[in-house]
């Protein structure tokens, strides 16, 4: 380990440390444009000059391209080294515009903090500026080229990190300019990152346009609740409006990036641009009342229904996008109270899969997205990264660029922004497909070490997995396999069948034992699956389940807590038959849903941006959020009214475990459990040992050290084929458009795909259909008119359809339907 | 002998003090009188005068104010909010601008720090009210149709941001490159 001296002040790196990031450990902050961690060093700006007075090399050098060396004595502060920087700054500034005031970087822009501290402040050069034409980019980003500083932080980022070919360098010398070859929306679903990578105002967030400075924003710490990971967030508030989501660097979950849906699909919160589309008021039967008046009415009809019918004829839904405090008060609640639930899946399968995926991770196998940057095999079964966990292909794409080989196995026409072999197996063939993989990768002398269950577990599985179509070599798949050392599995919850979330947790677990340091990895369907399962037993039902009892009138009140059965519920018709029968529909909410509409009480929530909030992402990680501000009706559009007021409008929400606890009348509640970190203890075993007292809960993993989930057989898959003649329509997710809360933000209505059915391209054929053709799909119970696309890279008789916001696709009766060939027609 | 003439030297210089002031006020009575007879009488202030604020426009008569939101944040007291906007043609502009004049001090850093030469304190400083909502000026209270204290000075003539002009046409620009090209 070098040791090295700078400014006088001595440390000892790691090797291959640059000389730039000694001095940040040591709090001493060179100056830089094109160096960034995650990009690497390229020395393009020159600002990083620092001086050496001793050691192997001498003078003035950019300290992002040197090695932290023995010996080394390095002075940022040396009159030589600050008078270069200056002139650096000075000649950076030539071609700069005179846009600050105009520019909505201005406040948080790097190339004003470091001409203001180099002292430049006059502009000495009498010509001419360099000027760039600017092109349209899409919804989210604005483009001013003028104010390039050409450190290609945008392009290496873009291309080298996130995988993306559109938008680069064009052009020589003092000409070059970043953008695309033509204008358009940016491809990438990562481009609000050029937005906080780019050290100048090149690039900046369209739906904070001109609105605020970084001075004025209200910011703390949040994470993302959109997707299972749980990236990173800042929120930034101004004038009761969330203005801009920024991505907090976390080195285990998303480093310094974030996808476009977490970045800009945050506006339900301020009811978007007509503040209008939240239900900020409580309402009952429609009209609004206060707070007051709302929750007395849920208390004492919610008493009144238990008194008449017992306490089960009272259910409470909770949701995968509930905080762990209000998911564990539901869970107290329907245990002190004896209501039925908290039921957190619409669908029984989905739940079994997201609770035998839950119970098998633990602390030796579970990996964060850091490690899987680290992966040299990785296989991705029955997950469609892009749109399931947007930033789990960019972890993937890290380990990608290290030349891990990378398999998708998966029936849907995947695409990622790396190089993988895609095996488009059908649902019921991703574990043969997986264990021939791993099987093959097994040697005979590792199998003869195996414990009988894991040497059971591996006779087991299929020696052979046949895939005509994509013609990929499984044996040599495995080979590859057999020569990793750290695989690691991604296995989704969503397409696949049941005993899949299991079976990658043994294939992963083979691995391990066969030498590997094998990781796994889940992709879960909301931002609080994994609390949810912990929460449940087996005895939890689904709301499907549920159902009966309400339509056989043995349930007559719903506590739907950020809870809406007719998100992904398949038959809407059915399921407003039942609510209606419903004596009492209490619901907590901060989105416009349909189970809102029809709310007898309604009690207005916090978002994430407006409470202090625990979330536990896929990989079992604790993460919580700071309350950025207090909310309300945003002041933004419109002149603010000249009258004084006491009160805030629209700030009557709260925290949606604080409401249930007043709805729930349990005054003893809060006498008995103290504090909200005891509350989530008591219900939640494993927060025991994380120290109960220790609220906010702000990091670690809340995963057992070893599960007991052990080796199950395999069973047979079924044969291959089908025989009926048809297809199996499938709901998938889509980026944008199919989560809640993101899909309710009107900044990300835009970028909504079109409505798209996707099919393989024999089966169009066979069906008379092309790419493009407008199609008219009939389901159980009415017809959908949509997009077909169509994809040799996809599993022959299935159809995709994306579960997005504004497509009517509730016409099913089951979660996935059958559809017979005549029933797909061109319109 | 030196006690004494020390002390009869200070009662001199006393006396003489105390004539001297005498001589002054007597003096001034006989003097014209510097008193205006306000507000019968209102005297000229100088330009610099810092008193009523105003939002100036520029020589084509648009707005000058880009919303920067600088004025807001150097105020002392915090009274000057401000929403920015996007016009339809691009320009940058304050969908409101208020200023609370009863907390408003007079310092005159909101003009210091504004770039574009928008805001401006003029020397009117007569314009007490009686409720205090009456104070909160707005900007249609505040946007006059002169250019104040500046008469050409025109921000987007030196942006670089293609408002008033194409790129390459304002104060000091090259002609924008042509990235599809590799001539010289
Ligand atoms: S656009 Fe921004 S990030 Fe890209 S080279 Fe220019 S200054 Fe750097
Ligand atoms: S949606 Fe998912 S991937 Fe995207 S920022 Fe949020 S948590 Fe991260
Ligand atoms: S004069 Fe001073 S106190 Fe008044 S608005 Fe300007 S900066 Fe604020
Ligand atoms: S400083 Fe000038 S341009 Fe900026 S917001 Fe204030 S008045 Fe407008
Ligand atoms: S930061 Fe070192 S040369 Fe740019």
């Amino acid at each position: 380990m070098p040791r090295l001296v700078i400014d006088d002040l001595e440390i000892e790196v790691p090797k291959g440390t640059k000389v730039i990031d000694a001095a940040e450990r040591l709090g001493i902050m060179i100056p830089r444009f094109c160096y960034h961690e995650a990009l690497g060093a390229v020395g393009a700006c020159r600002m990083c000059a620092v001086k050496f007075i001793e050691g192997p090399l001498k003078g003035v050098q950019m300290s992002c391209m040197i090695d932290a060396q023995d010996g080394m004595v390095v002075s940022t502060t040396d009159q030589e080294a600050v008078d270069f920087r200056k002139r650096v700054i000075e000649w950076l500034m030539i071609n700069h515009p005179h846009d600050c005031p105009v520019c909505d970087e201005g406040g948080q822009c790097l190339l004003q903090d470091e001409t203001v501290s180099s002292g430049h402040g006059r502009r000495r050069y009498p010509g001419r500026k360099r000027t760039y034409r600017n092109q349209y980019l899409g919804p989210f980003i604005a483009h001013e080229m003028n104010r390039c500083i050409h450190c290609y932080r945008c392009s290496r980022y873009y291309q080298e990190f996130s995988g993306y070919r559109d938008l680069g360098p064009l052009q020589i010398g003092n000409r070059v300019y970043f953008g695309r070859f033509k204008e358009g929306r940016l491809e990438s679903p990562f481009s609000g990152n050029l937005v906080d990578i780019c050290p100048t105002g090149v690039y900046t967030d369209i739906p904070a346009r001109f609105k605020v400075r970084r001075w004025d924003l209200q910011r703390a710490p949040s994470v993302c609740i959109n997707c299972p990971l749980g990236c990173n967030t800042i929120g930034n508030s101004h004038y009761r409006a969330v203005m801009r989501v920024e991505a907090r660097m976390n080195p285990y979950v998303n480093g310094y990036f974030l996808c476009d849906e977490g970045r800009f699909g945050f506006s339900y919160t301020n009811g978007g641009a007509d503040h209008a589309q939240r239900p900020w008021n409580s309402r009952i039967s429609g009209a609004d009342v206060t707070v007051e008046a709302a929750l007395a009415e849920s208390a004492s009809k919610i008493a009144e229904i238990s008194a008449i019918y017992g306490p089960g004829a009272v259910v409470a839904l909770g949701s995968t996008r509930n905080s762990l405090e209000t998911q564990s008060m539901l869970s107290r609640l329907c245990r002190r109270k004896g209501w039925q639930g908290p039921v957190w899946f619409n669908d029984p399968a989905i739940y079994r899969k997201v609770r035998s995926g839950v119970e098998r991770l633990d602390s030796g196998i579970a990996v964060s997205m850091r490690e899987i940057e680290f992966a040299d095999f990785v296989i991705v079964a029955g997950a469609d990264l892009l749109n399931e966990a947007p930033m789990a292909a960019m972890a993937i794409r890290q380990a990608s660029r290290k030349n891990a080989t990378i398999i998708v196995v998966d029936p849907r026409p995947i695409s990622l922004p790396f190089e993988f072999r895609h095996i488009p197996a059908a649902p019921a063939q991703i574990e043969r497909c997986l264990g021939s993989l791993v099987k093959g990768s097994i040697s005979k002398d590792e199998l003869k070490g195996f414990d009988s269950s894991a040497k059971g577990f591996c006779k087991a599985l299929p020696a052979k997995f046949e895939e005509k179509e994509s013609g990929i070599s499984i044996s040599e798949l495995s080979g590859q396999l057999m020569s990793a050392k750290r695989p690691v599995i991604v296995c989704g919850t969503g397409i696949v069948c049941e005993s899949t979330p299991a079976f990658a947790a043994d294939c992963a677990q083979l691995l391990r034992e066969s030498g590997k340091k094998a990781g796994l990895f889940y992709i879960l369907p909301g931002a609080s699956s994994f609390s949810s399962a912990l929460l449940s037993g087996p005895e939890t039902k689904t709301f499907s389940e549920i159902l009966p009892q309400i339509e056989e009138g043995l349930i007559k009140a719903l506590i739907a807590t950020e809870s809406d059965p007719f998100w992904d519920f398949p038959d809407r018709e059915r399921l407003d038959r039942a609510l209606s029968m419903l004596d009492l529909l209490v619901v907590i909410d901060y989105l416009p849903t349909e189970t809102v509409k029809r709310a007898t009480v309604f009690h207005p929530s916090s978002t994430v941006f407006e409470m202090n909030s625990t979330f536990v992402n896929q990989e079992g990680r604790v993460q919580h959020a700071e309350r950025v501000h207090v909310g309300g009706v945003p002041i933004w559009g419109a002149h603010p009214p000249r009258i004084i007021r006491n009160f805030v409008p629209g700030g009557d929400h709260q925290p949606a475990w604080e409401l249930l606890w007043k709805i729930s009348a349990e005054t003893s509640m809060l006498e008995s459990v103290l504090t909200l970190g005891e509350l989530i203890a008591a219900e939640i075993p494993v927060f025991e040992a994380v120290g109960h007292s220790k609220y906010p809960i702000t990091e670690g993993r809340i995963i057992p050290e070893n599960s007991e989930g052990s080796f199950v057989k395999p069973k047979a898959s079924p044969a291959k084929g089908q025989t009926a003649k048809g297809f199996n329509l499938l709901l998938t997710d889509t980026i944008f458009a199919s989560r809640e809360p993101s899909a309710y933000a009107d900044t990300l209505a835009s970028v909504f795909p079109e409505a798209t059915l996707f099919m393989h391209s024999g089966d169009a054929n066979g069906a008379g259909l092309s790419e493009g053709d407008m199609v008219s799909v009939e389901l159980e119970l009415g017809a959908i008119q949509l997009k077909l696309s169509v994809s040799q890279r996809m599993a022959r008789g299935f159809l995709f359809l994306p579960r997005q916001r504004g497509i009517h696709w509730q016409k099913m009766k089951e979660f996935s339907a059958w559809i017979a060939p005549e029933r797909i027609r061109k319109i | 002998m030196a006690q004494i003439k020390s002390v009869l030297r200070d009662l001199l210089d006393d006396v003489l003090g105390l004539a001297d002031s005498y001589a002054v006020t007597l003096k001034h009575l006989f003097r014209k009188p510097i008193t205006e007879q306000y507000p019968e009488y209102k005297r000229l202030f100088a330009e610099r005068t810092r008193g009523r604020i105003i939002l100036t426009r520029d020589p084509h008569g648009e707005e000058r104010c880009v919303a920067c939101y600088l004025c807001s944040a150097v105020c002392p007291t915090d009274c000057i909010s401000i929403e920015g906007a996007e016009r339809k043609d691009g320009r940058r502009y304050p969908l409101w601008f208020r200023i609370n004049f009863a907390r408003c001090i007079y310092c005159g850093l909101c003009e210091e720090a504004c770039p574009t030469l928008a805001i401006q304190l003029t020397p009117d400083f007569e314009f007490s009210k009686y409720g205090v909502l009456d104070f909160i000026y707005e900007k249609e209270d505040l946007l006059v149709d002169h250019q104040g204290k500046n008469a050409e000075y025109d921000y987007y003539r030196h942006a670089g941001v293609s408002v008033e002009g194409d790129k390459g046409e304002h104060i000091n620009e090259k002609p924008p490159v042509d990235v599809k090209s590799n001539l010289p």
